[in-house]
């Protein structure tokens, strides 16, 4: 019994504190093998104490003797491979390591670049700066209480997104998946778009402007931003590709659904411009006179509207997907929003693999 | 290109004045709004300056339609909140958006049926599209 368990376990009253593959190792040694990875620190340490342990061995009892016996005359090729494994597991333990400093690197970087744009942001933003901390760490917990929960929320939300996509790309992938199943799925995905949008009216009760600058988002993300989030008709486009193959009549209605976002994307830019005008004129009022409060009052009442008109993107946003889920059978939209979402993703990943590029030394 | 009347144009005693109070319904001086969502296809009341009525109106615009808009301002908001409240059975979010005489909605409702196509079905069944 013991000789065939012998090479998996230590046996505690002699060497309880080794492993199994340090006593391999140690074993190598003692066997003058010089096939040790002279790199791989556990072996090196059992060193010191193998001097002490074969004079124990040598007056062990009968069973012991038996068992190293065994392990001396152990094909030196089974030595050899549990000596790779050792090189393996401390390569691989390498390349963990290196992989965790560049992700430390990456996330230094982003860390850099969220301090300059919340520095910005500072600048820039309707806090009264003397009530706000130097340090930039606390300025998440001195600012706007709405607007941080927010963040958290939106986090999470993040978080919710990438698991749902990760489950509808099983779903879709897999021959048994239903239409029932997927309706789940549609259905599921539609709604946590609405949890977002109902998370963005709060916040933009206590900021707009926040809402209005995409603060939340990524820098990638803000390139393409349009009144608080994504741009419906850009939706389209994206999907469209995706979605095939479609019956004239989807075509058809697709069609439709475009030119009716189009249009009523031009009308809200409009009229975001128009309050843009009202706001400006509002707060330029009689300058000069060293008194704001009238006039930066007024415009205070103008932001309820621009509260609205998020809201009223956001709406839109709505309308259009849910547009879209019904023009489209329940396969399409799964793949829509599978490829939707993916689009999303690929957005956020490029703010932060851009700023973790390596850089040229200069 | 739109008719936007004003509301003072619309009081019997100056000229060219279209709605016609009847007796006892509403205080002298003021317009019958029941008579008007009555009698025109589309009307939007909205705040003087607003932009999300700039929004509607741009919208329905875009649909060949012509819409009456009545500007709402401190003198008139009151009256024109009660007597839409009568009206409706409930205080109306401004802008308001009357087609086929009821209230169809606010910015809201009338892009969501622009977006779901339902709007110009409406717009047709009130008359305000002549094709």
């Amino acid at each position: 019994m013991m000789n065939s368990t012998s090479t998996q376990f230590v046996p505690s009253r002699r060497m309880g504190i080794y492993e199994p593959i340090h006593q391999m190792s140690m074993w190598g040694d003692f066997k003058g093998n010089n096939c040790l990875d002279a790199s791989t620190p556990m072996i090196l340490e059992v060193d010191p104490k193998l001097d002490n342990q074969s004079e124990d061995t040598s007056h062990g009892t009968v069973g012991h003797s038996n068992k190293y016996d065994q392990e001396a005359s152990k094909p030196p090729d089974k030595v050899l491979r549990r000596l790779a494994q050792n090189r393996e597991a401390a390569r691989k333990s390498r390349l963990r390591k290196k992989a965790y400093v560049q992700q430390l690197e990456s996330s230094k970087l982003r860390l850099i670049q969220l301090e300059q744009e919340l520095g910005r942001a500072r600048q820039q933003g309707m806090y009264t700066g003397s009530a706000l901390d130097a340090s930039p760490l606390s300025y998440a917990g001195s600012m706007n209480p709405g607007i941080a929960t927010f963040e958290l929320e939106y986090g999470h939300w993040v978080e919710e997104q990438d698991r749902q996509l990760a489950d509808l790309r099983n779903a879709l992938q897999s021959t048994e998946t239903g239409d029932v199943e997927l309706r789940i799925f549609v259905d599921g995905g539609l709604r946590h778009y609405c949890d977002l949008f109902k998370m963005k009216a709060t916040a933009a009760k206590t900021d707009v402007f926040y809402l209005m600058s995409g603060m939340w988002k990524t820098s990638g993300e803000r390139f393409f931003f349009w009144i608080g989030g994504f741009r419906p008709s850009e939706l389209l486009k994206v999907l469209l590709p995706h979605l095939e193959p479609l019956t004239e009549q989807q075509r058809l209605d697709l069609g439709n659904l475009a030119q009716s976002c189009q249009q009523a994307e031009d009308a809200l830019s409009q009229g975001m411009d128009r309050l843009h005008q009202i706001l400006g004129a509002a707060i330029a009022k009689q300058l000069g006179e060293g008194n704001y409060l009238p006039q930066v009052g007024a415009a205070i009442e103008k932001l309820d509207d621009l509260a609205r008109f998020v809201g009223q993107a956001d709406h839109l946003r709505q309308e259009t997907l849910q547009q879209i889920s019904r023009i489209l059978t329940t396969r399409q939209a799964a793949r829509g929003l599978l490829a939707l979402g993916e689009y999303f993703q690929r957005l956020r990943a490029l703010s932060s693999l851009w700023s973790s590029r390596p850089r040229e030394s200069s | 290109m739109q008719k936007a009347l004003h509301y003072r144009n619309l009081l019997p005693s100056s000229a060219g004045g279209s709605a016609i109070p009847p007796p006892g319904d509403n205080q002298s001086g003021s317009v019958n709004l029941r008579k008007l969502v009555a009698d025109n296809a589309v009307v939007v009341f909205a705040r003087k300056g607003c932009c999300m009525c700039h929004v509607v109106k741009l919208l329905l615009n875009g649909h060949g339609v012509n819409p009456t808009v009545v500007d709402v301002d401190d003198h008139n908001e009151g009256d024109v909140t009660d007597q839409l409240s009568r009206i409706v059975g409930a205080a109306p979010q401004f802008p308001a958006v009357f087609v086929g005489g009821e209230l169809f909605g606010g910015l809201e409702q009338v892009m969501g049926a622009h977006i779901s196509g339902e709007l110009v079905p409406r717009l047709r069944e009130a008359r305000a599209l002549w094709l």
